[in-house]
């Protein structure tokens, strides 16, 4: 009994530990949505009661969100879907049901050719995004080294959006890449190209409005990108390097997966926000380009509300299979 | 011959098989000196340890050897080849890093099989080699957990699992205990050092803590401010420090500064401000009488007598300030005119000692037991 011996670590320390995890769960599901199913189950396994007390606790947390949401989203939403179906009379429209507008827009050729320019747009800006996102985000997040300077350069990003839209769409037009604008006058001074017979010429066209979508929308992309690119590890990029990744295996294998998440956001954020698109159509596009969005507000202001609204719920449609297609993307790169 | 135990290591002559640090010096921009002149020979298999306080340089120090950082100057060889230009992927180093650095969104296994997946062994084999390295450290059975369902031994497993299986030709830990609670600390410096027994390999392990050095390591080197300053095995830089650092960062040892008095052969005798005399056996030291000189005397090298009085030379007359008792040794915190001095004797005497504080007592001291420190 006097004899010492090593003591050996008491087994209670394994159920503190798990009871820890139980804890960290809730941060893990915020950082890593590709684990939802390792999560489920571990929960199972281990917190029935703690779950069923959180959740109360959780719902009226969200409950001012939820009223919110409530009133200034799906208010709206099902009243654009009830005027979507009722008919359409020289002042507005009239409660009598009718699948008329419906009808209409699916023999509209316009329509469904601006339906799929502005999806191919979308797609565009998407790719664009991501291709020039990426490495501003990850220049910020993993190359510059002091929070003070990644603060400083992320404000400096930021400043296209400290002037107004419309003043930033303007610019895009003739200034920037008009045929006496900015960017063929320095081609020309540079011997590249002359006024004359200019390289760019793309002011009021399709090309110009995609340019411009990117330019304006870029930092959704940023934004996600650099906070997911921030929060790896970087040991765990130094570690990957070390057991032998070279740098594009450690993307593939290492970064890539754990800023899934900001893809997504990003790639939904832009995907929703150039697909609805009326403004910079209107400002950059002028007369020569139209989209979905175009069309809804040209029915608006010809008082043709449930036409508007019918063009409006497909045009949603749109996005929702959009977004579930994106997601899907998503969780199947996983899988693979 | 005594090579061991000098302030600065040469790095030998044997320089063909092993890990060689030449003069290896790494300045920061902005003028920060983190290693500065580093040289030190590693032989395979063998355990070393390098031990300092915080920011002198270790991490650093590793980190150059894993390719993370560039050297201002001095070079890297492996069995005779300069790593320095080699990119960190290339290098026949591995590191298991401070804080262990697992991959989140990858199981256990696939933790572990990623280095082989990075060098391209095929599926099967992977699977197969990496269940064996998970086996080794005790963790076949969670393999399909993540890590954040792990504790923290179990995250330092997974880690040493991860490297293992790339069969590096050395292996780079730093502070890979650091995060273990105490007891756990004190399983896994047995469990590491017998799986290093048992691979062969070289182990180049950082620390902070002298008790795990001194526990683990086949030699350790003690660094301070960039600089090394002794290299040598546990019992020497326990028992012998080199310099003034080691001694006090080792801990628990009396330093005795003052002039040098006598000198009869290799013999010298110290005295300092207190009349406190110390004699040192000193060979090949050129100290002449009327120079500095300072001498470490270790805790628990030194007797308590009761009774005052007595032989002037390596004793001194003492006042306890404090008496410490830490179950199985008593810690008699002393003074001597101001100066501390600092006498470890074994638990049972404590009833002796208790209340005392304000009292006289005398102690003393083997010559052997005296260590003549270098600045
Ligand atoms: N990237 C860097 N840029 C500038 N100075 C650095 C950098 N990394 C380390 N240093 C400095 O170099 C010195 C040595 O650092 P190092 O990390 O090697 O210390 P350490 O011995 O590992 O300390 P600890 O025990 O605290 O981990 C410190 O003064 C540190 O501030
Ligand atoms: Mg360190």
């Amino acid at each position: 009994m006097g004899s010492s011996s090593t003591p050996e670590p008491p087994p209670l320390d394994d159920a503190t530990l798990v009871a820890l995890d139980e804890v960290e769960e809730g941060e893990a599901i915020l950082a890593q949505q590709a684990d939802t199913g390792e999560v489920a189950h571990e929960a199972t396994l281990g917190g029935e009661e703690a779950g069923g007390g959180r959740g109360w606790a959780t719902a009226a947390w969200g409950a001012p969100g939820f009223a919110w949401l409530g009133f200034f989203l799906l208010a709206p939403l099902i009243f654009i879907v009830l005027v979507s179906f009722w008919t359409r009379t020289d002042i507005g429209f009239s409660k009598t049901w009718t699948l008329d507008n419906y009808s209409q827009l699916f023999h509209d050729q316009t329509y469904w050719h601006n339906m799929l320019t502005s999806f191919e747009t979308s797609l565009i800006a998407v790719f664009l995004c991501l291709l020039i996102g990426f490495p501003v985000a990850y220049f910020l997040a993993l190359k510059v080294e002091k929070m003070q300077y990644q603060i400083g350069l992320f404000v400096v990003a930021l400043a296209p959006f400290w002037t107004s839209f419309l003043t930033r769409s303007v610019a895009w037009t003739y200034p920037l890449m008009g045929r006496e604008g900015a960017l063929n006058q320095v081609l020309t001074k540079l011997g590249v190209s002359s006024l004359d017979d200019p390289l760019f010429d793309i002011g009021f066209s399709t090309t110009s409005v995609r340019l411009a979508m990117v330019q304006l929308y870029v930092l959704f992309m940023v934004t996600p990108l650099f906070f997911n690119l921030s929060q790896l590890d970087r040991t765990a990029l130094e570690a990957a390097r070390d057991l032998g990744g070279n740098w594009f295996s450690t993307f593939r294998a290492v970064i890539l997966p754990q800023i899934m998440p900001g893809v997504v956001i990003g790639s939904i954020f832009i995907f929703v926000l150039t697909m609805g698109e009326y403004g910079t159509v209107t400002v950059i596009g002028g007369n020569g380009v139209s989209s979905v969005g175009t069309i809804v507000q040209s029915k608006v202001v010809a008082i043709q509300y449930p036409q508007g609204a019918a063009s409006a719920v497909l045009l949603l449609l749109a996005l929702v299979v959009g977004v579930f297609v994106i997601t899907r993307f998503a969780n199947l790169r996983k899988e693979l | 011959m005594a090579t061991e135990g000098a302030a600065t290591a040469v790095p030998s002559s044997s320089g063909v098989s092993g890990l060689d640090l030449v003069k290896l010096t790494k300045v920061f921009p902005g003028g920060g000196v983190a290693v500065s002149d580093v040289n030190l020979h590693v032989d395979h298999g063998e355990y070393v340890v390098l031990l300092g306080p915080s920011g002198c340089g270790k991490t650093t120090t590793l980190r150059m050897i894993g390719g993370h950082e560039f050297p201002t100057s001095g070079d890297i060889l492996l069995d005779g080849e300069s790593l320095v230009y080699m990119q960190p992927h290339k290098r026949p180093t591995t590191t298991v890093f401070q804080h262990f650095a697992l991959f989140p969104h990858r199981t256990v296994l696939q933790n572990v099989e990623f280095g082989l997946k990075m060098h391209g062994v095929g599926k099967e084999e992977r699977r197969k080699t990496s269940l064996e390295a998970l086996e080794m450290v005790g963790l076949e059975q969670l393999s399909d957990r993540y890590p954040r369902a792990l504790s923290g031994g179990q995250q330092q497993r997974v880690a040493l699992a991860r490297v293992l299986v790339t069969k590096p030709t050395a292996l780079l830990l730093d502070e890979p205990l650091g995060d273990l609670d105490r007891l756990l600390q004190l399983r896994m410096r047995v469990e590491l050092r017998n799986l290093q027994r048992q691979l062969g390999l070289m182990f180049l392990h950082v620390t902070h803590n002298q008790e795990e050095a001194l526990s683990m390591a086949d030699r350790i080197v003690v660094m301070n401010d960039a600089r090394i300053h002794q290299i040598a095995d546990p019992l020497t830089i326990a028992t012998k420090p080199a310099t003034e650092l080691v001694a006090r960062f080792m801990g628990d040892n009396n330093i005795i500064r003052g002039k040098v008095v006598e000198r009869e052969g290799t013999r010298l005798v110290v005295e300092d401000d207190h009349g406190v005399r110390v004699s040192v056996q000193a060979p090949g030291e050129a100290t002449s009488v009327g120079e500095p000189a300072m001498v470490a005397v270790r805790a628990a090298a030194v007797e308590v007598v009761e009774n005052v009085g007595g032989p002037a030379l390596n004793s001194a007359e003492c006042e306890i300030v404090f008496v410490e008792f830490l179950g199985d040794l008593v810690k008699l915190h002393l003074t001597v005119g101001g100066e501390r001095m600092l006498a470890k004797v074994p638990g049972e005497r404590y009833p002796s000692f208790r209340g005392r504080e304000g009292e006289k007592i005398r102690i003393s001291w083997r010559e052997d037991d005296g260590q003549l420190l270098h600045a």
